[in-house]
């Protein structure tokens, strides 16, 4: 028991309308690599964040070297040893390595930076970890495994012996995870414990000792990598097919409506998120993509709502390129979108719910004659049938957006857009911290969508919603789409794989 | 029915916060009064005896409110928009200078010239802010900053055209820099007889002249745009969120560029009461600040084309209390300078506590 | 051209820079805490009032300057509550503190000196140095200071870090709300040494002339850098000097002269190319437990 590093036992956690985790319990040994397994949502960042101070556990308690600690915060977290790489780095990008790894901890002589001692230090720090990175150097100008050997050295600075990886090699380059994987070896061998997250099952037999899988916010299994199998841990990881009841009466798709050309477009993070895509969508057809977050969904998504950051490539509605359009002409032609974050991008909060249904169309008869006036009537008598239809809770259509909870703020977008009656549909992520009842509204929205003869491509980091809404199933990793899967023949299993990489034709 | 009354305290919360800091202010004010050695109730009283104890002192404030008005219009659009359009001074002046060249050397009748006159100003005050615009849309660069700055080149430049090409006066006089006046044509009447005839015992120091009614027409005007036309909402949705209003195909640039125009234009119309009917000819000594005055009514009122209605009466009124507060108490003038300052502070900030009280209390009533 | 000349116009623009670089440092240590602060211009102007008064009432020039740098920091402390505890968008709280200014430095003007637009005359001055206000000469070691302080101190580099990713710092363990106050202070106290620099015979309404404005495109050209930010204000400080020194000599009206530093501000913000890179988090509110 307390020759354990770590121990969380029935951590308890639960959000509005969500219980994150669900008395989940794990153990850490010195010189000990625990993988973290689950698909998106299934509570591992939760149990994280808790870990390291930024969540309070509803129920269940932590221990540390065998004492039971209350994490206040991060800063406590620290000071207990406990250090976190995060998924998306907290590094600041115009400083130097020095002064990103000192930060907080600086050594000084009366309020001076005492640069040459500290540097001193952590050269000394470098070398016992095998981890050397140029001190002066500007981190905006290094590689992402360069930044995240500064991130590990920042925790090591700090005398982390447990330490937290969140996705660590999701941006690293094959080589990169190498060095990363020598670093841990080394971090083993000096009786630190890491916990380790990821996706790719390859890695996580490469290098975990036991490994923890994690799905809708409870332990499923930790297992010893002893007989761990990539099939075992898949399987775990997705669980049984979930039978949505979804009717989906049969509908024979109709021509091409949306189709993507060797698509290559550039992430605001400066490298290319998507690379040479190709994929497309019929009339009275669902397509869904499938795939871990970061491997192109959301610029692919950009890219055919607005064209952001376009390199090569083109887009195709039925048959014409709409690459030179502007927003407006592309909701003309009949693309609507549900966007991924409806607070940033969806909803005017602070108006009506009734201006906000009909943003997009606002500048059109009937609400706004040709003479540019508003109608206001015509808004509100839309509005009302809308809200009906779609059953958005709300005192009136006149309540401002940002009083109605997060599940009718989506469903008053996505009622927003399927009523522009487009001829197609991109849902981003369209039930994404929405209660379960506003879920099943917008999934059969989307069914009614298909049936209608819209195309619509969905994307979801729900599989269970993918599979039971989708036509066909493209997955993408790494910019690309790997594989397509008709909807009969998709297996849970094999398309969690095809996400992690795995089965991907060709280069892994 | 209790949620229609919970859904109006909830609005009326979330607007109080000019009321509050006016009486916060006022609090203020009769602190400082005290703090002067002098009796509040003396001081308030002189301040009523001088600013509003009878017909003719309502009208002085109704007169004085006009430029004010206009100046917060001015702003109000463009503060709707998101743009931080600091430079209504510079377009003030330089919107008149151009009114007043198409009223000097325009011979037009009278039905035509004073419309082209006031057409003029607003292209006057619309071309001054262009430049600003532009750098925004295509550069990105702060138009606070570069309205700031074209203020004082405005000011240089009138100062030049007044003195040189554009002067009216002969070699020798000892009269302020002026254009030449104006042609008879192009001076704004007065309306006192009309508010005589309904009662109002308007004297004829007080200027209630086409300027009012210009101001009349531009407020509806403003406001008509702002919340009955699509090109308002959309203003409006930009000053919001620019990520949602582009999302929604809202071409955002066009949108900006326009109200900063429109601002300046309307800013340009700030000059129109004291050229074209108090002096008949046009000065750069024209009332210097009333730019600044604008920005400060908008932010009382909360950028809301009839709130400035309230608060440039404010702003007129407490120009009169200081003269008030002058005469009859030994407290200064130039308090209400400081007090104007202080309660667009108060206000300002609880507003901002006010509209976040006021988004928990409807979450909570809609969960 | 002979050396004495030249002698004279190098230190006459150091005299004349002195105001634009002293309040533009104080932006840059405001804005690199990820606070903007406009109210530079109102801000002096109150200071150069209460620098006068201050010299008068306690005798000497030096009280009046710690007059001025008090009444700054107060001023300045405004605009931090207002912005970091109230959250209110910056720059309106700026433009309200400008507004606030120019009514608060008329009625202390009309109730120290009974007149509200000039002061009484301050016959306690700075001691001159080559001609000049020998205040200027503190900008260079009040450069390299300012300079030192942001890049080689714990304060500096954790004011930084408040303005470039308050999340991360909070992390950290930074007091991010305490460090924010701190850059906000520092500007409303240079702001104070900025108008002592100014004139400080007397106070006239007006007299600040826009100089809080052209340290704010100080800030922006200088790239929110103590030292780029100083060489900034020279830059505009000597095209100024140029305009006054030679102003007789050049066949241009006399008001197209006047216009030139600001134009030269609208100029050099217009020519930067591509856009600026300020500090990430400058301008925006921050609240603990933000996601």
């Amino acid at each position: 028991m307390s020759d354990a590093l770590l121990e969380m036992r029935e951590i308890t956690k639960s959000f509005p309308g969500v219980l994150a985790n669900d008395h989940v319990s794990l153990d850490l040994r010195p010189g000990e690599i625990l993988a973290l397994v689950g698909e998106n949502g299934a509570g591992k960042t939760t149990l994280m964040k808790i870990l390291y101070g930024l969540h309070r556990p509803d129920e269940g308690w932590i221990a540390v070297r065998g004492t039971r600690v209350s994490i206040r915060g991060p800063r406590d977290a620290i000071r207990r040893g406990i250090g976190m790489v995060h998924q998306h780095f907290m590094l600041f990008p115009p400083f130097t390595v020095l002064e990103n790894i000192i930060l907080g901890e600086e050594s000084q002589t009366a309020g001076v930076l005492a640069t040459a001692r500290q540097s001193r230090q952590l050269s000394a720090l470098m070398e016992e970890n095998k981890l050397v990175v140029e001190l002066g150097a500007r981190v905006e100008d290094l590689s992402v495994g360069i930044q995240q050997r500064v991130e590990i050295l920042k925790i090591l600075f700090r005398g982390a012996t447990i330490l937290v990886f969140d996705e660590p090699t999701a941006v690293l380059t094959p080589q990169e995870v190498v060095e990363l994987f020598r670093t841990f070896r080394a971090m083993k061998a000096q009786g630190r414990g890491i916990i380790f997250i990821s996706h790719k099952l390859d890695e996580v037999l490469e290098i975990a000792d036991r490994i923890t899988v994690i799905r809708h916010g409870k332990v499923v299994e930790t297992m010893d990598r002893e007989g761990a199998t990539k099939q075992r841990i898949a399987s775990l990881m997705v669980g049984k097919p979930v039978l949505l009841e979804v009717e989906r009466p049969q509908v024979t798709p109709g021509p091409t409506v949306l189709e993507v050309k060797d698509l290559v477009v550039r992430s605001p993070r400066g490298y290319d998120a998507v690379e040479g895509l190709s994929l497309s969508v019929h009339a009275g057809e669902i397509y869904g993509i499938a795939g871990v977050e970061g491997n192109g969904q959301s610029e692919l998504v950009r890219a055919i709502a607005e064209s952001a950051e376009v390199v090569s490539g083109d887009i195709l509605l039925e048959g014409k390129s709409i690459l030179e359009d502007g927003v407006r002409e592309r909701r003309e032609e009949g693309i609507a979108h549900i966007p991924e974050d409806r607070q940033k991008y969806g909803l005017l909060l602070p108006f009506s719910l009734a201006q906000n249904l009909t943003l997009g169309m606002h500048h059109k008869p009937p609400f706004a004659t040709r003479l540019s006036i508003v109608n206001g009537k015509a808004i509100r008598e839309s509005a009302r049938r809308i809200i009906a239809t779609f059953d958005i809770r709300t005192p009136s259509e006149e309540t401002p957006a940002n009083a109605l909870s997060g599940g009718n703020q989506q469903k008053a977008v996505v009622a927003r857009e399927m009523s522009a009656n487009p001829k197609l549909l991109v849902a981003s992520q369209p039930t994404r911290g929405v209660d379960i009842g506003a879920t099943e509204f917008i999934h059969r929205q989307l069914v009614k969508a298909r049936g209608e003869g819209k195309a619509v491509l969905l994307v979801s980091a729900d599989l269970d919603e993918l599979m039971a809404l989708s036509d066909r199933i493209g997955i993408i990793f790494k910019g690309k789409i790997i594989k397509e899967i008709a909807h009969d023949q998709a297996v849970k299993d094999e398309v969690g794989l095809y996400m992690t990489g795995e089965k991907a034709h060709g280069a892994a | 029915m209790a949620q229609h009354r919970g859904r109006f305290g909830v609005y009326a919360l979330e607007q109080s916060a000019p009321f509050i800091g006016f009486l916060a202010s006022m609090a203020v004010l009769t602190l400082i009064i005290m703090g002067l050695g002098e009796n509040p109730g003396k001081a308030f009283q002189g301040i009523f005896k001088f600013s509003i104890s009878d017909a003719a002192k309502l009208a002085a404030i109704l007169s004085i409110s006009i430029p004010y008005y206009l100046s917060g219009l001015s702003i109000v659009i463009a503060f709707r928009a998101g743009v931080f359009n600091i430079g209504n001074e510079g377009q003030y002046f330089i919107g008149g200078m151009v009114g007043a060249i198409a009223g000097v050397y325009f011979p037009l009748p009278a039905f035509l010239h004073i419309p082209v006159v006031i057409i003029f100003s607003m292209l006057g005050g619309a071309l001054w802010a262009f430049i600003p615009a532009i750098l925004k849309a295509a550069k990105g660069i702060s138009e606070v900053i570069t309205t700031i700055m074209f203020n004082n080149i405005a000011l240089a430049l009138v100062n030049f055209l007044v003195n040189g090409p554009l002067s009216g006066l002969q070699k020798g006089t000892s009269l302020e820099p002026q254009m030449k006046k104006l042609l008879p044509t192009a001076m704004f009447g007065k309306l006192n007889g009309f508010f005589r005839s309904i009662g109002w015992n308007v004297p004829n120091y007080v200027y209630l002249d086409y300027s009012l009614i210009v101001a009349i027409i531009a407020g509806v005007a403003i406001w008509f745009l702002l919340f009955r036309t699509r090109q308002g909402f959309e203003i409006r949705a930009v000053g919001t969120s620019i990520d949602v209003s582009r999302y929604a195909g809202i071409r955002v640039n066009r949108v900006q560029i326009g109200a900063f125009m429109l601002s300046g234009a309307i800013a340009g119309l700030i000059g129109l009461q004291e050229i074209f009917a108090i002096r008949g000819f046009y000065t750069y000594n024209l009332a210097s600040g009333l730019g600044f005055d604008g920005i400060a009514i908008s932010l009382i009122a909360k950028n809301s084309p009839i709130g400035i209605i309230f608060s440039s009466a404010l702003f007129a009124f407490l120009k009169q209390a200081g003269y008030g507060l002058q005469l009859f108490s030994k407290v200064p003038n130039s308090v209400t300078y400081a007090i104007q300052g202080i309660m667009i502070l108060f206000i300002v900030a609880i507003n901002e506590i006010l509209i976040r009280a006021a988004r928990s209390l409807r979450k909570k009533e809609v969960a | 051209m002979d050396l004495s000349f030249l002698g004279f116009f190098l230190v006459k623009g150091l005299e004349i820079s002195s105001p634009i670089a002293f309040s533009a440092m104080g932006g840059v240590f405001s804005e690199r805490a990820g606070v903007v602060n406009i109210a530079l211009e109102g801000i002096m102007t109150v200071t150069a009032l209460t620098l006068v008064w201050g010299a008068i009432l306690f005798q000497s020039v030096w009280m009046g300057l710690l007059v001025a740098v008090i009444t700054g920091m107060l001023m300045a402390l405004i605009h931090a509550v207002v912005t970091i505890t109230f959250k209110v968008d910056h720059v309106v709280s700026g433009v309200a503190i400008n507004v606030f200014a120019i009514g608060l430095s008329r009625f202390l003007c009309q109730s120290f000196f009974g007149a509200e637009t000039q002061s009484k005359i301050n016959p306690y001055l700075f001691p001159k140095l080559l001609g000049i206000n020998s205040l200027a000469f503190w900008l260079i070691p009040a450069a390299a200071l300012g300079w030192f302080l942001l890049y080689r101190t714990v304060f500096g580099l954790r004011l930084r870090s408040v303005g470039e990713n308050p999340e991360a710092a909070d992390t950290l363990g930074v007091n991010v709300t305490f460090l924010r106050y701190a850059g906000v202070l520092i500007s409303g106290a240079l702001c104070g040494i900025a108008s002592a620099t100014l004139f400080a015979d007397k106070w006239i309404t007006g007299m600040v002339a826009g100089r809080g404005f052209i340290a704010l495109a100080a800030v922006i050209f200088g790239r929110w850098d103590p030292i780029g930010a100083v060489l900034a204000s020279l830059l505009f400080g000597y095209a100024d000097t140029v305009r006054i020194v030679f102003a007789s000599k050049i066949p241009i009206p006399d008001q197209f002269i006047q216009m030139f530093p600001y134009i030269l501000a609208v100029v050099v913000l217009a020519g930067i190319v591509g856009r600026s890179r300020a500090p990430a988090w400058d301008g925006r509110n921050y609240e603990k437990g933000e996601d």
